[in-house]
């Protein structure tokens, strides 16, 4: 792929960029996101839910583009930064695709980037996003988001255990992991009739060892969609280096991901909306890869939905999709769980927010933060596609006033943190459909949206 | 009460005037305050404040960086001055901080250092993805009374474990407190390995590792 040819140069600038020690590297990030603050003039309206401000964007943008060159890219493994310089940023981001083919065969689908209040819908995953599942229930759960068909890809959950073992990471049982992975959602694939639907993987590769095996001969293929994260914020290593050549060399596609923290290094909404644009940038040159998610990310409550993160997600996705063709992703990672109607609040939130903003991927659900074992379920990722095929094309001033209502119902909660139900509680194991009580509360939720004003289709 | 130094050390906190910080103290010293009363009086509440005002996220971490800075300035100043070093800092001691092997997840344990460094302790961090055995040796070089373990996945949580149990089983279990933390972590599951402490977040982390450094 045209854009996968930097990797000699990532490598090189790893080896021999400006060193520095990490805590001074945070620290340049915090003072060189605090002077852009000011001198972009980004600034925080919190009576808006949503960023309403197409010159806002385009500064956010230049601010998140100045940072990027300024600041680089800190490899923890040479203490170096990698910086790349405005026109070489540039060059890369003229040649990433703003289009790509996932999945083979006839579960093949296709993403395409979008503009902010694009009519045409967004690609969606649904999938447990990393969640600890059961062993045994982890097939179940898996085709309970491949068979829902608006959901184009689906994203692997993690086990809990091994073979009835401890799931010890940096060690063979790693390996393990990810063919487990291979095995279970491959079967769930298969069983749900979509055989060749694109897989978000290899989610059990906590470092590069589940990433390595998982994909090769007989395991994940170049059409699944391959993590490589940034760690917060703006650095890599040789851990996630090392992903990243294997990935190359097996021309395979490479997803990233990076998660702002809100109130660390990046400060407040400003800096997490600043960070997130810089962060995507630098990933689509140093990853090299095609799909770009991000999900700021609370401290305290650890979801993305809190009323300043979801400004800053519509405010970055709105910079960058006004002014890139790169595929962008965010999802949705609520603190509550199956079972409740906060989850389906919180899941509406930023499948608009992101919608509107020009989103060209809504993933999700990372149903309560992604930590309670089998506390997902595939009707809140059903939910949150339809959410995002029914607001595209939305003016962003009429999502800003329904997310404004829709907040009223979850942020008093967050701190609470409903994580609602297991999957064995929502769903019945035999027809791997919704129990009545869950179906009930889905159907409530989208006739109190319909109403509203939300056409779901 | 001594105002003025109050004033200066809540001011150098706030903006990372490490330097003023260290001067302010000088001088109080140098009037004759004794050295426990500016650390007991002075800097902890000034510090209790950041660490209220970051729990409420009305700062951010490179705030709580500034803070942590002035601590430290603070606590070399008047340690020399401090015969009797155990009566400084009573309750806080020295930490071994790290998250376990395979785990890059950092911000919270770097919440954990900072905010434990705000409150007089001197955090040994060992950085992210930190062998089991590394954590036992920085232990030992730097005689420290606490090994703070944080994991944010359950496929390095097992780690945790791992520690406690190669300290029962080459005889050193007596010699830390094992504090555990992080998003996955549970009491429940605290417990259930033998650690002696959790804390849901920072603040609690503090906490517990006053209550462990007296115990
Ligand atoms: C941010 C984040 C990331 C960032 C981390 C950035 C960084 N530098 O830290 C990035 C993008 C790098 C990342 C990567 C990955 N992540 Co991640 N990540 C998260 C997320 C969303 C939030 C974590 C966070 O920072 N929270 C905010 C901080 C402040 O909270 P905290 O760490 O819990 O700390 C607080 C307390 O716990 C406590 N505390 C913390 N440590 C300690 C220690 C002691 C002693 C005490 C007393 C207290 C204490 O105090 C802190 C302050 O209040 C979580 C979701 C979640 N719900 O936690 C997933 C999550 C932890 N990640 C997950 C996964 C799977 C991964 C990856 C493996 C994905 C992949 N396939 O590549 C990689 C792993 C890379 C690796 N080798 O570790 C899973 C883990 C699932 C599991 N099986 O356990 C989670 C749960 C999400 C999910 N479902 O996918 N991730």
């Amino acid at each position: 792929m045209r854009s996968h040819t930097r990797l000699l140069t990532v490598l090189d600038r790893a080896e021999n960029g400006p060193m520095l020690e990490e805590r001074e590297f945070d620290q340049l990030v915090a003072n060189t996101v605090r002077e852009l603050t000011l001198k972009y003039g980004i600034k925080y309206n919190r009576q808006e839910a949503i960023n309403l401000s197409d010159d806002l964007a385009d500064r956010l943008f230049e601010a998140g583009m100045e940072l990027a060159t300024r600041v680089g890219v800190y490899c923890t493994s040479t203490h170096r930064r990698l910086i790349f310089s405005e026109a070489e940023i540039r060059e890369a981001l003229r040649f990433a695709p703003g289009e790509l083919e996932i999945g083979s065969g006839l579960d093949r689908v296709i993403i395409k980037n979008r503009v902010p209040e694009d009519p045409r819908i967004p690609a969606n995953t649904g999938g447990p996003y990393g969640t600890p599942l059961t062993e045994d229930l982890y097939t179940y759960i898996m085709q309970s988001y491949v068979q829902e068909p608006i959901i184009d890809a689906v994203v692997n959950g993690t086990f809990a255990t091994i073979y009835g073992r401890p799931p010890k990471t940096h060690t063979p049982w790693e390996v393990l992991l990810a063919w487990r992975e291979v095995e279970l959602s491959k079967a769930a694939a298969q069983r749900a009739g979509r055989p060749g639907i694109s897989l978000g993987c290899v989610e059990n590769a906590v470092t590069e060892i589940g990433e390595l095996s998982g994909t090769s001969y007989g395991g994940f293929t170049p059409v699944d969609w391959h993590h490589v994260c940034f760690t917060s914020e703006l650095k890599t290593s040789y851990a996630l280096l090392i992903k990243v050549a294997h990935l190359i060399q097996t021309g395979c596609i490479i997803h990233d991901f990076c998660n702002p923290i809100y109130g660390g290094y990046a400060g407040g909404a400003e800096g997490v909306a600043m960070v997130a644009v810089a962060g995507v940038i630098l990933m689509a040159v140093v990853n090299m890869s095609t799909t770009h998610s991000i999900c700021p990310t609370h401290p305290f409550f650890e979801s993305d939905t809190a009323p300043e993160i979801v400004w800053a997600i519509s405010a970055s996705q709105q910079a960058l999709n006004r002014n890139t063709h790169l595929l962008t992703t965010v999802m949705t990672s609520p603190v509550s769980g199956p079972g409740t109607e906060s989850l389906l609040y919180e899941a509406a939130t930023i499948a608009t927010a992101a919608t509107v903003s020009g989103t060209a991927r809504i993933d999700g659900v990372r149903s309560g933060a992604g930590v309670c074992q089998d506390h997902v379920s595939g009707l809140e990722a059903r939910f949150n596609a339809e959410i995002s095929h029914a607001v595209a094309g939305m003016p962003r001033e009429q999502a800003n006033e329904l997310i404004k209502e829709w907040q009223q119902h979850y942020v008093p909660l967050l701190d609470k943190k409903p994580v609602g139900q297991s999957f064995t509680e929502v769903y019945d194991l035999k027809t791997l459909r919704p129990k009545d009580h869950w179906q009930k509360i889905y159907d409530e939720v989208k006739e109190r949206l319909f109403k509203q004003g939300v056409q779901f289709k | 009460m001594n105002r003025e130094l109050l004033d200066k050390l809540q001011d150098a906190a706030a903006n990372g005037e490490v330097e003023k910080a260290a001067a302010a103290t000088k001088e109080a010293l140098a009037a004759g305050m004794d050295p426990i009363d500016i650390f007991e009086n002075y800097l902890v509440p000034v510090m209790d404040q950041v660490g209220e005002k970051f729990g409420r996220l009305e700062i951010f971490l490179p705030d709580l960086m500034m803070a942590a800075d002035v601590a430290k300035a603070v606590k070399e100043v008047i340690e020399p001055s401090i015969k009797d070093r155990a009566t400084i800092g009573e309750g806080r001691s020295c930490v071994v901080l790290g998250t376990v092997m395979g785990d890059v997840h950092d911000i919270g344990k770097n919440m954990v250092s900072l905010l434990l460094e705000v409150n007089g302790f001197k955090v040994i961090d060992l950085g992210t993805n930190v062998p089991v055995f590394d954590f036992i040796k920085a232990a030992e070089k730097e005689q420290a009374q606490i090994i703070a373990m944080s994991s944010l996945l359950t496929t390095s949580m097992p780690y945790m474990a791992e520690l406690i149990k190669a300290l029962e089983e080459t005889g050193k279990r007596k010699n830390w407190k094992v504090v555990v933390g992080g998003g996955p972590v549970s009491p429940e599951w605290a417990k259930s390995i033998g650690a002696d402490g959790y804390g849901k977040d920072a603040r609690e982390a503090v906490e517990v590792c006053r209550r462990l450094s007296v115990e």
